[in-house]
């Protein structure tokens, strides 16, 4: 999205809510509108449970509801409904016992004295296409998402799942841009690691057939 | 000429496309003389690009919907008997 676009698009967004501070109610319907699936998106990949998100997303809808009018547009109003949801998502999570996450640096490349990689590589980036359509790769996926450790996870998943720039998830995070480059690259070594041992089979049993 | 370890720091910026043209053009000579570094940039793309398919394939479930329009219903009728700017 350009620049342009989303300079638009904060500046719609600013006037729907300018109008409901107001008293117009349907504008509220349409910030409830444009707002439900990103709610309920971000919440779900962070949870990976369905009714939490759904709890998440009305919980939300209400403080947006009741809280509109003290938004003084500091920063863009997308910007304060992430944080919003993104605190509602902590506190489910924090009820609930969560599996330890591995270790990232584990997963990180590992190099000799001299610099050069030292892992055994095997290409399996080929005719992956097929892979999206199944549900076994979500499963596989989601969980590999789920065991980021929280401040590599909350901005890939921002990052690439919503597909923030990184300019607007430093906003929302309130982390600078190096800081929020380097979280997205070392949640996307420790993916790629994590995934490979199930991309390398997908890869060979099609190579055998 | 830069080394696996420089080169693998720069992946992310590299697929985002955020690179200056000579670090560009310094990573991709990289790649020429290094097989390693070529499979490692084609799983880490293929890796990025099918988890965030996967993480956009969220849909909200058509009940969900119809509850969430639901409730928004009911705060703008509750709001039409109170002030709730007042709260």
């Amino acid at each position: 999205m350009s620049f342009t676009q989303n300079k638009e698009t904060k500046e719609a967004e600013e006037a729907l809510v300018r109008e409901f501070q107001a008293g117009d109610l349907t504008a509220y319907d349409k910030i409830a509108e444009i707002y439900q699936k990103k709610i309920y998106a971000l919440s779900f990949n962070m949870t990976r449970n369905a009714m939490d998100a759904q709890d998440v997303t009305q919980e939300v809808l209400l403080t947006l509801f009741k809280k509109a009018h003290t938004f003084q547009g500091k920063s863009a109003f997308s910007s304060w409904v992430y944080r919003i949801t993104l605190n509602a998502t902590y506190m489910k999570l924090r009820s609930k016992k969560k599996e330890p996450n591995v270790s990232l640096e584990d997963l990180l490349p590992s190099y000799n004295g001299s610099g050069y990689q030292q892992e055994k590589i095997q290409d399996w980036s080929e005719n992956t296409e097929s892979l999206l359509f199944a549900n076994e790769t979500r499963e596989v996926i989601q969980k590999a998402v789920d065991q980021l450790p929280e401040k590599e996870k909350v901005v890939f998943i921002l990052r690439d799942g919503e597909g923030l720039s990184t300019e607007k998830v430093s906003d929302v995070l309130e982390l600078t841009i190096p800081a929020v480059k380097s979280r997205l690259h070392r949640a996307r070594l420790f993916l790629r690691k994590k995934l490979s041992p199930y991309f390398e089979e997908y890869h060979s049993r099609r190579k055998k057939k | 000429m830069i080394c696996c370890k420089e080169c693998l720091d720069l992946l992310s910026d590299y697929i985002d496309g955020d690179l200056d043209p000579q670090t560009r053009a310094d990573l991709e000579e990289h790649f020429q003389d290094c097989p390693p570094c070529i499979a490692f940039l084609n799983t880490f793309k293929t890796s990025t690009d099918l988890c965030r398919e996967t993480l956009r394939q969220v849909d909200v479930p058509e009940v969900v919907q119809r509850k969430m329009k639901e409730f928004v219903d009911q705060q703008k009728q509750k709001k039409g008997q109170f002030d709730p700017l007042a709260d």
